[in-house]
């Protein structure tokens, strides 16, 4: 009997002990994957912002419209919610109803009146107008539509031209999320090249480094992006445009993370395994690559991710007061510029709509930043 | 003087409630030192923080915890039920019980100078005005050794040696005038030749000013030179008690003796060191039975594994949690 | 101490001397020159025909014929030696002229921004730091993320709409209609007082949320030091012992960020004062941007950098007195 218990409690014991090893074995990247995963918030932020990711990328398929597709019948249109049931009774597939337009008999505008007795159907994987997914797949069928082609669904409601707000939006994300992507692209590599040198070479150089990194962490951001934006000629097109904003917000990107290179190889230049490599005749790139990076890249992983937010919020701004991109091209900023005034608010509030998703993004991106820095510090107990 | 009666202290953590102090019992003489020794972990530093209160908010005493002192005016305080932010418990930290710490340089706070710690000190606890405790700080300076007293008691901490900085912690925690010196290894961070001044200096002090002493060390070196009774802990209990002497020259339980030879010494510079053998095992992971089981070189199958042992008394004034002293156990075990 | 100053004032002129050419150079930018935009903006809709030959006189007049380094020398050497910022066209005017007393509004803003921040960010930032995991903590940690989270004119826009419900319509800008244009006297500052509240919390917002997360951090750490349970065992009072301890150390962060946060809302500013309608240096610069007014927007540009160049100063030396390590360091 008392075999059999001591068979048992060693059986435990192994398991908790291939537990252990596998915990001990794990390599640092398996380590923070474990940790992050632990974090609930940051979780859900990465679901978040995968959604959002995936409605940029495919926003030919999910928008039901082009980004400049005009309803001329639905102006200024409250946003369309499906629903199941009327007056008329409860149906299975959701519905909204028709829209007729008359002229207001006061100020002649056409105004859009719904008209409760019109059922139209909405129906996913609808046909509608003719696009190419992530620009080469062609399809007509879009993630939904309504069951009448001539009829349109405006889940988020329409501008002052009629345009879809939900559709701008899609293509919106898709502009303002690859902007924040590129723009921290180009400030990491600047960052890694000006800090990298700063912190490898030390003295001299290090010192001029500092003094240009400081002049530029000293100028306000957004005046400085601003001057660089207002200096684009303005017939550019919205391509030449777009680049120049990735260039501009990239370009005044590095100073934090180039200081925090910069600090991270000074502290680690003398220990004993840089300069054993440096005895050994490694070369500089390979001992900055090889030796020295990889005891911080976590930390560098962190950065970049928290400063992605700063990026979104910038090109929000410019994009807002008209200095950064330009219609046709739909960007966040760009839908807010239609909402600039307290009158918005009161009457078209939806055209806010795509600034819930700039707080949503931004949020998401600090709370994954957090998360990361959780996960990525070694001292952070946790199984 | 003081009086610690089945300490037990819980932490409430992510991972469950840990329980890093077990039933601790010992008991402080007035003017005399008791050495509390063990490895890290072991919960000395813990159990010290209990008597004056300054455990974390997620930390609790157990129920049967009864830890009495007997103050200067004569009266015995319960300080398990002293109530937090009360009068009765800001007089009894630093005016009845001081502490000293390992990091001299990390217990001060940096931007203020010693004399303004000082001062702040003495006038809590002595209730006189700012010229009168400058002075007092004064002499106290100059008691722990301090030479230029007059200047030095403007200084930052920064701008003395680790020795120095020592000794000014020591007036610190003095110059309150306390009854009872909690030394939390006051010697640890200091150079072999400081250590042996700042020990020379304390056991002095301890003399001069008739207090009593609990000396925290991981050196059993150590307490043989300044502790009048000894209690070793290991994960949390107390597994031998007695006078220094004793216990040194006759170590009861194995972990004592594991202790013992670990300390080198002249006569054995050509073997090697024998450290006691594994690692102290994480207090979330705390073992069955007699907690040092599993390091133990005598330990006792099917009885140390199992069940936790009661204290012993082997000799007068002794105290151990071993089975291997009790009669009825080993022997059952031989047979 | 003097030493430590001397260096930190010469650090400052360095930095601005750089900043100025850099300033220089986007003012240099965009395309077209100066005489090009000046002669368009001063004879189109007149009907008088411009040629090469008179837009070439404008620019020698201006001196713009002159090679860029040499312009750049004549450009800052006005401004130090004489304080002029060069011609705003847009106004036909001097720039310092046209940014006249906007100045002081700026700095007015400026520090009634400051204040609400660390008014109301350091006490909170104690508070959650000893309250840590608590409801409270968690309340404004969430609120700290929205904090950083909402754009600032989304939150101007907000604000506006409900001061509009509430306190009714003439809350925008920075003065009521009746004090806009007229000279200053005790009832246009108050009337300035009453106006400024509303730029002030909006800029304030995400530098609140920002020092919040610092002082709840620092703290934290300071909460765990050694010191502190030192002095905790040393007898001294709770409410004391917090704030002359940990407190008195947390907030050196603080302090040596005084110029970020500057730089922060002088960042905002423009965007901000667009959506309020304030009658500030940021409104100014926006509309000197969208104008290509390049002179103005560089002398602003210049000047904001300045301020938070000063600021920083300012808190190094704050920083060197607070705390009596650095000065050792020095």
């Amino acid at each position: 009997m008392t075999d059999a218990t001591a068979g048992k409690l060693s059986a435990q014991e192994e398991k908790e002990r291939q537990k252990r090893l596998k915990y001990y074995s794990a390599s640092q990247w398996t380590l923070i994957w474990w940790r992050f995963k632990r974090h609930r918030a940051a979780m859900v932020a990465s679901i978040v912002l995968g959604l959002m990711a995936l409605m940029g990328i495919f926003a030919e398929f999910v928008a039901p419209y082009g980004p400049t597709t005009r309803d001329t019948k639905y102006i200024d249109g409250a946003p369309q919610i499906p629903m199941f049931c009327d007056q008329n009774g409860c149906s299975i597939q959701p519905f909204i109803h028709g829209v007729s337009t008359k002229r207001d008999p006061v100020t002649l505008r056409a105004i859009s009146i719904p008209d409760p007795e019109k059922r139209v159907y909405v129906t996913f994987f609808a046909k509608g107008e003719e696009t190419r997914v992530l620009g080469f797949i062609p399809t007509n069928r879009h993630l939904f539509g309504l069951s009448d082609p001539q009829a349109k669904l405006h889940l988020w409601g329409t501008d002052s031209l009629g345009r879809d707000v939900f559709s701008r939006t899609m293509y919106a994300t898709r502009t303002s999320l690859s902007i924040g992507v590129i723009g921290v692209l180009i400030s990491f590599v600047m960052a890694l090249l000006i800090g990298g040198i700063a912190g490898y070479a030390g003295g001299m150089t290090d010192n001029v480094i500092q003094r240009i990194t400081e002049v530029v962490r000293v100028v306000p951001i957004i005046p400085l992006y601003m001057g660089l934006a207002a200096a684009m000629p303005k017939e550019w097109s919205t391509t030449q445009v777009y680049f120049a904003m990735t260039l501009i917000l990239g370009f005044f990107g590095w100073p934090t993370l180039a200081r925090r290179i910069r600090s991270q190889l000074l502290s680690i230049r003398n220990e004993d395994y840089v300069v054993a490599a440096r005895l050994a005749g490694a070369r500089p790139g390979r001992i900055i690559g090889q030796h020295m990076l990889p005891s911080f890249t976590s930390f560098i992983i962190v950065d970049l991710v928290i400063s992605f937010p700063y990026m979104i919020l910038a090109e929000t701004a410019l994009s807002f007061v008209g200095l950064g991109l330009r219609p046709p091209t739909v960007s966040w900023g760009v839908l807010l510029q239609q909402a600039q005034s307290v009158r918005v608010i009161e009457q078209t509030p939806w055209l806010f709509i795509p600034a819930l998703f700039v707080v949503v993004a931004v949020l998401a991106f600090t709370v994954i930043g957090d998360g990361l820095r959780d996960a990525a510090d070694p001292y952070s107990e946790a199984r | 003087m003081l009086n610690v009666e089945n300490l037990s202290i819980s932490f409430g953590t992510d991972e469950g409630l840990i329980t890093p102090v077990q039933g601790v019992s010992f008991s402080v003489e007035a003017g005399k030192t008791l050495g509390l020794v063990g490895e890290s972990g072991s919960g000395k530093s813990i159990t010290t923080k209990a008597l004056m209160r300054l455990l974390p908010g997620n930390a609790r005493l157990s129920p049967e915890t009864r830890i009495t002192y007997r103050a200067k005016n004569g009266k015995e305080i319960q300080v398990e039920k002293i109530k937090p932010h009360s009068r009765a418990l800001r007089s009894l930290r630093g005016g009845e019980i001081g502490m000293i710490f390992q990091e001299p340089m990390a217990s001060f706070s940096p931007v203020y100078s010693v004399g303004n710690q000082m001062v702040e000190a003495i006038r809590l606890h002595r209730g006189c005005g700012k010229r009168e405790a400058r002075e007092l700080a004064v002499e106290m300076l100059q008691k722990v050794g301090i030479s230029n007293a007059a200047v030095r008691i403007d200084q930052y901490p920064h701008e003395m040696s680790g020795g120095m900085r020592q000794r000014a912690m020591i007036a610190l925690a003095l110059s309150a005038g306390p009854a009872l010196l909690i030394a939390d290894e006051p010697t640890t961070a200091l150079d072999v030749t400081i250590q042996a001044q700042v020990l020379d200096l304390m056991r002095e002090l301890q003399r001069d000013l008739g207090m009593a002493m609990i000396f925290i060390t991981h050196d059993l070196g150590v307490i043989a030179q300044i502790a009048d009774e000894v209690a070793v802990m290991y994960l949390g209990t107390i597994v031998e008690r007695g006078a220094t002497r004793d216990v040194i020259r006759d170590p009861k339980h194995p972990y004592t003796q594991g202790l013992l030879k670990a300390i080198p010494s002249l006569e054995t510079l050509h073997d090697r060191l024998s450290p006691v053998p594994g690692d102290i095992p994480s207090p979330t992971e705390r073992p069955s039975g007699c907690p040092f089981h599993t390091r133990c070189p005598d330990a006792i199958n099917n009885i140390c594994n199992i069940k936790t042992p009661v204290e012993l008394t082997p000799a007068p004034g002794r105290a151990v949690r071993c089975w291997l002293h009790d009669e009825a156990q080993s022997g059952r075990s031989a047979a | 101490m003097l030493r430590f100053t001397i260096e930190r004032l010469v650090g400052m002129a360095v930095t601005m001397l750089l900043v100025s050419m850099m300033v220089f150079i986007i003012m240099e930018l965009p395309p077209g020159d100066y005489a090009d935009r000046y002669a368009f903006r001063k004879y189109s809709g007149t009907g008088v025909s411009v040629t090469e030959a008179d837009i070439q006189a404008i620019r020698v007049e201006l001196g713009l014929d002159k090679p860029m380094v040499l312009r750049y020398f004549d450009w800052i050497g006005n401004i130090v030696l004489r304080g002029d910022f060069g011609q705003a066209f847009a106004f036909e005017t001097s720039v310092v002229k046209v940014i006249g007393d906007k100045v002081w509004l700026t700095l007015a803003i400026l520090f009634t921004t400051l204040i609400i921040t660390y008014v109301v960010s350091i006490p909170i930032g104690i508070y959650a730091a000893v309250k840590r995991g608590s409801a409270a903590d968690y309340g404004l940690t969430i609120f700290s993320y929205l904090g950083l989270a909402l754009p600032n004119f989304l939150l101007a826009l907000i604000l506006l709409y409900f001061a509009n419900r509430w306190f009714g319509a003439d809350i925008g800008g920075l003065f009521s209609a009746e004090y806009k244009d007229a000279p200053w006297s005790l009832a246009k500052a108050w009337d300035l007082i009453k106006h400024l509240w509303l730029p002030a919390v909006v800029l304030a917002w995400s530098a609140v949320a920002y020092q919040i997360q610092t002082m709840r951090a620092t703290m934290s750490d300071e909460l765990n030091r050694l010191s502190v349970t030192a002095a905790r065992a040393r007898g001294v009072p709770e409410g004391k012992l917090l704030i002359k301890y940990p407190a008195r150390l947390a907030i050196n962060p603080i302090v040596s960020t005084i110029g970020f946060d500057v730089n922060r809302i002088f960042s905002e500013l423009p965007i901000v004062a667009a959506v309020l309608g304030l009658t500030e240096l940021g409104e100014l610069l926006l509309k000197a941007y969208l104008d290509l007014d390049m002179y103005v927007a560089g002398a602003i540009l210049l000047l904001l950098t300045f301020m938070i160049v000063f600021m920083n100063f300012l808190s190094d030396i704050l920083l060197a007195w607070l705390d009596p390590r650095i000065k050792l360091g020095a």
